[in-house]
């Protein structure tokens, strides 16, 4: 047998329970089939942030007790709260010796701005969405100045100012908006071009005079202290350029999350990544696992589409395969499905009761929290309601939890990843299942 | 008149990640990216074929864009047969020579010696460039004496005496260049008892669907349906090949672009290092001797896109004594002819030139790879000895026998 464990799905908490295995010594494969939905994320983390959808919950681990009381089904409930803590430091580090630094306001929630200018509760944030710097500069009613660059259609700084000024926050504040030209960019005139985020970053990551885009700038923020800009400031070299432009200007540099593709989100991908590659861990990104063969309570191989007829054979295996977004569910007319291994499922079998009453609204929509179901190990059960020993399910692909309302999305994902990847090296070394009391 | 079953383009969500993962656009700006050039662009194409842009031909159809989209859509697909549907191709000489591998292997083969000298002169480099578009500092490959067909036959009768076969789809690369890979190759599936047969082919078409020579691809393709096919019917045998991208080409361009039935043969075909790796998994692993070597493995895209790549590096981690340092997956630059074109060698050379640095950042003792235009690229631009993946497995074996 080549491994000790595939896993199923890389999106975060694929990649977390792998670099887990991985950190460890153990054998490990990630399949996975579409860039997961880290790109179309915020990139920062959440853990928690409400109980009810309408609260605003400062203090997460503080509230984690209580939370998981009043939420016998969570994954939590599965994690408690000891192992969510492990497993948020443990992430923390292993994306830290990547040379991606998360913040946390000592271990308070903070808040990161949306793309319209809207206020969103989170837990961890790269340095250019949160840091010390940035949190005191709020006590002082900064004066703000919210930056596009020209061409740039998926950011509406006028839009942003106004939401802005709605909160309480902000009411104080000073607000400006602008744009700047990019200077000497070399575009193809007989394309219109496309200029999203992703191209505009790489035009930063290659030849942009910093010198000239901070003077840029400086010309339009004048005596601001905080720049807010949407976050393309670079994929490969963002520490320098976040630096560098810190550095010139003089001001607080604010990266804006963007519409997808979302720059903070990849960087955190590619982090994970390279990570998980570093600890010597194998990455297929080209094929989807359709099925494999279960017989008496253990999986014994899986298959995948490209390759229907070669079994792929693991001492463990991992089911991270996202929800409906990412084709971890999916659903039809008459009904929900896990659709690798139809698997059993947590759903409401009425179809009038799957949505909500508005697209946004604070309750969400049940369908979020429809998912596989597991026992406390998050070990599913099979189409026979047989439980499966060696399959481990992490992730959105969960029943039981809305990372919508509750703001738990990312926690969750490192959370039961990491749960599932310590089981998995325990099952390895031949040790019992971890006392659960 | 809307072809109604080729809508993949609609479940596009406009989320631009796979123009995040193009190889190209992220070092040009003459190629605005897979989305525009593949969903966004083919609503308009196929409602009027003048729309068609010729940027189109800066994709190397490495199909990464495919492998990063979240909604499956088909994207360089849709770009290859818009170039073929609606584009007018231009006579081209080099384009010509440079798909025709078959034909330049046949003549070149036969006249190798002198063939080899001249494509190494710089006065026939120059010749090339200014002529063909063909830049100057790249190098041919070399052509072998004879081919690899001329050998096999030879050794035919050896093949018999084995109760299990399998057929070796070759290709031109080893028919013509490289015979070592294709010895290689036997002397592997004959070490897991396996014994080769070798069917009528032709080019598998790869190199003309780059040049857009659709039809004289579809012969071929229907050339190769047939032979393999007849080969394969009346048994359970499987058809294989040692480049990833003859591979891809007969399992899944021949159907999803060329739009031919290639049912015969599409099941049938694997890549070489899944058989082999099936072998291991079933306990039918040979002898090695420790190879005792540190070597960079890098993945091609094409191997990349059929998720064959666990495979490979499945093989590699049975060989004793290789020391595997797995190289970041993306994009080499080569993409078969595309480096050979002087509009794109720029373009090929910084696509390349990561890998390049981070290889040499390893400093292994060689480099493995399994496609041939991969290790031409990495040849030409690092200091190191560039291989396939079986033909390592052969030396492992070899150092056992002896
Ligand atoms: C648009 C969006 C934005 C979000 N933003 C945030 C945010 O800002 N902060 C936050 O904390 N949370 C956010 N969330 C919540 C999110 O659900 C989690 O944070 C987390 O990203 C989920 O990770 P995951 O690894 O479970 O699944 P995913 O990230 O969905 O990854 C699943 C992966 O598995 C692959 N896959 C699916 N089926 C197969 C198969 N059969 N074979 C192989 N591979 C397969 C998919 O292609 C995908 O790559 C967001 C969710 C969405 C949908
Ligand atoms: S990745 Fe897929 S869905 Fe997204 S823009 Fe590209 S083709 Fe469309
Ligand atoms: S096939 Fe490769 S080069 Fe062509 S659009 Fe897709 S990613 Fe870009």
């Amino acid at each position: 047998m080549n491994y000790d464990c595939i896993i199923i799905g890389g999106g975060i908490a694929g990649l977390t329970c792998g670099i887990k295995c991985a950190s460890e010594g153990l054998r490990c494969a990630i399949i996975s089939s579409g860039m997961s939905a880290l790109h179309f994320s915020s990139g920062s983390i959440d853990l928690l942030g409400s109980h009810s959808g309408q609260d605003v919950i400062k203090e997460p681990y503080t509230e984690l007790n209580r939370f998981i009381e009043e939420n016998s089904e969570h994954p939590y409930k599965k994690c408690g709260a000891d192992t969510i803590k492990d497993a948020f430091s443990f992430f923390q580090n292993e994306v830290s010796a990547q040379g991606l630094d998360l913040f946390s306001n000592e271990e308070k929630n903070h808040f990161h701005v949306t793309p319209v200018g809207t206020l969103k509760t989170t837990f961890l944030s790269q340095q250019s969405v949160f840091n010390k710097k940035i949190r005191d500069a709020f006590f002082r009613k900064p004066k703000i100045a919210v930056i596009n660059i020209d061409g740039f259609r998926d950011f509406y700084p006028a839009v942003g100012r106004i939401n802005l000024k709605k909160n309480r926050l902000f009411k104080d504040c000073e607000i400006i908006t602008g744009s700047i030209s990019l200077p000497d960019i070399k575009l193809n005139p007989k394309n219109p071009h496309e200029f999203r985020s992703i191209d505009i970053c790489r035009i930063f990551d290659s030849y942009l005079d910093l010198n000239k885009i901070s003077s840029l700038i400086s010309s339009v923020a004048g005596d601001a202290d905080i720049v807010g800009i949407p976050a393309f400031l670079g994929l490969n070299n963002y520490t320098v350029i976040i630096k560098s432009l810190r550095e010139k200007t003089g001001y607080i540099i604010y990266e804006i999350p963007t519409l997808p593709p979302s720059i903070l989100g990849i960087r955190l991908d590619n982090i994970l990544k390279s990570r998980y590659a570093e600890l010597g861990g194998v990455f297929i990104a080209g094929d989807r696992v359709i099925g494999g063969k279960i017989s008496n309570g253990i999986l014994e191989y899986i298959h995948t589409e490209n390759h229907p007829e070669t079994r792929l054979y693991a001492g463990s295996y991992v089911l991270s395969t996202g929800s409906f977004f990412s084709g971890g569910m999916t659903s039809n007319v008459e009904k929900i499905q896990e659709p690798v291994f139809d698997l059993a499922i947590d759903y409401d079998k009425g179809r009038e009761n799957w949505r909500g009453q508005a697209f946004f609204h604070p309750q969400s929509h049940p369908f979020l929290s429809f998912g596989v179901k597991t026992n406390d190990y998050l070990n599913p059960y099979g189409p026979s309601g047989e439980l499966i020993e060696n399959l481990f399910c992490t992730g959105a692909v969960l029943s039981h939890y809305d990372p919508v309302k509750e703001g738990t999305g990312s926690g969750v994902a490192i959370s039961t990843g990491f749960l599932a990847g310590t089981q998995i090296v325990q099952r390895k070394t031949g040790q019992n299942k971890r006392d659960h009391d | 008149m809307i072809n109604l079953e080729n809508i993949s383009f609609d479940h596009c969500i406009k989320c631009t990640i796979c123009t995040g993962y193009c190889p190209v656009a992220k070092v040009t700006h003459l190629y605005p990216g897979p989305k525009q050039s593949g969903p966004d662009l083919e609503r308009l194409r196929i409602k009027n074929q003048r729309l068609v842009d010729a940027s189109l031909k800066y994709c190397n159809n490495c199909k990464r864009c495919e492998i990063a989209c979240p909604s499956d859509v088909k994207i360089a697909d849709i770009i290859g047969s818009a170039k073929w549907k609606y584009s007018k191709k231009k006579l081209s000489l080099r384009d010509f020579l440079l798909s025709r591998t078959d034909l330049m292997g046949r003549v070149s083969t036969f006249f190798s010696p002198i063939v080899n000298f001249f494509t190494r002169l710089s006065v026939v480099k120059f010749f090339l460039d200014v002529f063909l578009n063909i830049p100057s500092k790249r190098k041919f490959p070399k052509y072998a004496y004879k081919t690899f067909r001329q050998w096999f036959s030879k050794n035919r009768d050896s093949q018999e005496n084995f109760e299990r076969k399998i057929v070796y789809f070759h290709g031109c690369y080893v028919n013509y260049n490289d015979h070592d890979l294709g010895k290689a190759a036997v002397a592997v599936l004959n070490a897991l008892k396996i014994g080769v047969v070798i069917a009528r082919e032709k080019c598998c078409g790869v190199p003309l669907i780059a040049n857009s020579y659709f039809k004289k691809a579809c012969k071929n393709a229907n050339h190769n349906i047939k032979t393999l096919g007849k080969a394969v019917e009346s048994s359970d045998m499987k058809i294989i090949s040692s480049s990833s991208s003859c591979t891809f080409a007969l399992k899944y361009e021949y159907a999803n672009l060329l739009e031919l039935d290639n049912s015969p043969i599409a099941d049938r075909t694997e890549y070489i290092t899944e058989i082999i790796y099936q072998e291991f998994e079933k306990g039918n692993i040979p002898k090695m001797k420790p190879v005792n070597i540190k070597a960079a493995y890098h993945a091609p895209c094409h191997l990349e896109r059929m998720g064959s790549v666990i495979y490979t590096i499945g093989i590699l981690k049975k060989i004793p004594g290789l020391e595997l340092k797995l190289l970041h997956s993306e994009c080499c630059g080569m993409s078969g002819t595309y480096g050979f074109k002087k509009e794109c060698y720029q373009i090929s050379q910084d696509i390349g030139s990561d890998i390049f640095k981070k290889i040499d950042k390893i400093k292994p003792d060689l480099v493995i790879t399994d496609c041939e235009t991969c290790k031409w690229q990495i040849e030409e631009n690092t200091v190191y000895e560039t291989i396939h993946p079986v033909t390592l497995l052969s030396r492992a074996l070899e150092a056992n026998n002896s």
